[in-house]
């Protein structure tokens, strides 16, 4: 009998906050009402100045169509790539923290390696979907929703499946620590390259530019390309996108064979000597 | 008139898989153990997510007001609804097959396991 009143008092308290919840959500309470007009001003002003063929707001434009690429990657592209060398330094910590644990340790591997047949086949048909679907959000970073850290992050479930369907044993004879982490550093230093290509080629013809310069700017009117007729190319967003993939994939896959190689194979490089 | 055979079609398969979800809901509230649990599970992948998402496909097909969007739709539909179908299956397996081998999950009500059998027998590992 109690459980029966208990069930009841349940089912009519859940009711009463999604009722409660819906009405105070649509009325406008707990703050959640369209924000005020000042605010709705500097949408306006970023939607201007994202993408605009327009003469007068030709050296404001980001020439993107994607408000969050440009921001992210030209108005504060600066806090972006320290953002890049956090993630980066994290990397770098957990590797220190465990250096001596390679995946050469692993020698005597099991008889049977990763799960069943059936999960096999379907992972090597998903992988190339989840590495198709991982470049696509990373190329089209500039033009639709999505971007290098994201596509990055994407293409990571790849050594993840990898690793976990086929076994570390056969996964780091694919790709080793090394690997990963040289190639992590490739994208780094492509990122680097990135926000001084401007500088370079304004040099080149003797004149200056800004660190991080996208596009033509009211005194240094030098940029990337912005519109290969008929696509955005996006001028350095599209380099900053493909190089932050590939930091983030590889930083990914490195992390992850660190940590998925046995306790037992690197135990005793990871104490040291006494 | 063939858009409205697909329209009836999609709201018939929607519906099948809303009345599969039910199905799947109640058998996973009611069913005994883990393994016929799983099974109740697999009919709401399978049933209440493959087969609407096909409908949905016909559904927009049919639906001549979307304009050229409505095949933007159901090229959606069809690739989600093809990836549950490999997916799903794979997914439950590999839980049923984990749960198996280690034990974790004990099938009370039983009237048969052979493949338990065989492993004691030491022909499956």
């Amino acid at each position: 009998m109690s459980s029966t009143l208990r069930n009841i008092v349940v089912i009519v308290t859940l009711t009463l906050m999604v009722v409660g919840l819906a009405v105070v959500l649509t009325v406008g309470g707990f703050g959640f009402s369209l924000p005020p007009h000042n605010v709705r001003a500097l949408a306006t002003i970023f939607l201007n100045t994202t993408l605009n063929l327009d003469a007068n707001y030709r050296y404001v434009s980001a020439m993107s169509p994607e408000a969050v690429t440009a921001i992210v990657w030209d108005y504060r592209g600066l806090d972006t790539l320290f953002e890049t060398s956090v993630m980066f330094i994290a990397i770098v910590g957990a590797l220190a923290i465990s250096r001596g644990a390679t995946e050469k340790l692993l020698k005597t591997s099991p008889p049977v390696l990763g799960m069943s047949l059936i999960t096999k086949t379907i992972t090597r048909i998903t992988i190339v979907m989840i590495l198709a679907v991982g470049a696509s959000i990373a190329l089209h970073g500039h033009l639709t929703p999505g971007g290098g850290f994201q596509g990055g992050a994407t293409i990571a479930v790849v050594p993840m499946l990898l690793i976990i369907i086929f076994s570390i044993y056969l996964f780091s004879k694919m790709i080793t620590i090394y690997k990963a982490v040289t190639l992590r550093s490739v994208g780094l230093i492509g990122i680097a390259l990135s926000s001084f290509i401007v500088l370079i080629i304004a040099a080149l013809y003797g004149g200056s530019a800004y660190i991080f310069q996208n596009q033509p700017k009211l005194h240094s009117h030098y940029g990337l390309p912005s519109y290969a007729e008929p696509i955005l190319l996006g001028g350095t967003l599209l380099f900053f996108n493909v190089f932050e993939t590939l930091a983030v994939a590889f930083g990914f896959a490195a992390l992850f064979i660190l940590f998925t190689i046995p306790e037992d194979a690197v135990k005793s490089a990871i104490m040291g000597e006494e | 008139m063939i858009s409205w055979i697909l329209v009836i079609i999609g709201e018939i398969l929607i519906a099948v898989g809303a009345i599969c979800d039910l199905i799947a809901a109640i058998g996973m509230n009611r069913f005994p153990n883990f393994f016929v649990r799983l099974h109740a599970l697999t009919v709401g992948t399978i049933g209440g997510a493959f087969v609407p998402l096909i409908g949905v496909a016909l559904l927009s097909l049919g639906a001549e007001f979307l304009g050229v969007y409505r095949f933007f739709m159901a090229g959606a539909s069809i690739v989600s609804a093809v990836l549950l179908l490999f997916l799903a299956p794979v997914g439950s397996h590999a839980i049923a097959r984990a749960a198996h081998r280690s034990k974790a999950a004990t099938v009370h009500p039983k009237v048969v396991d052979h493949l338990e059998e065989d492993r004691e027998r030491g022909v499956v590992v």
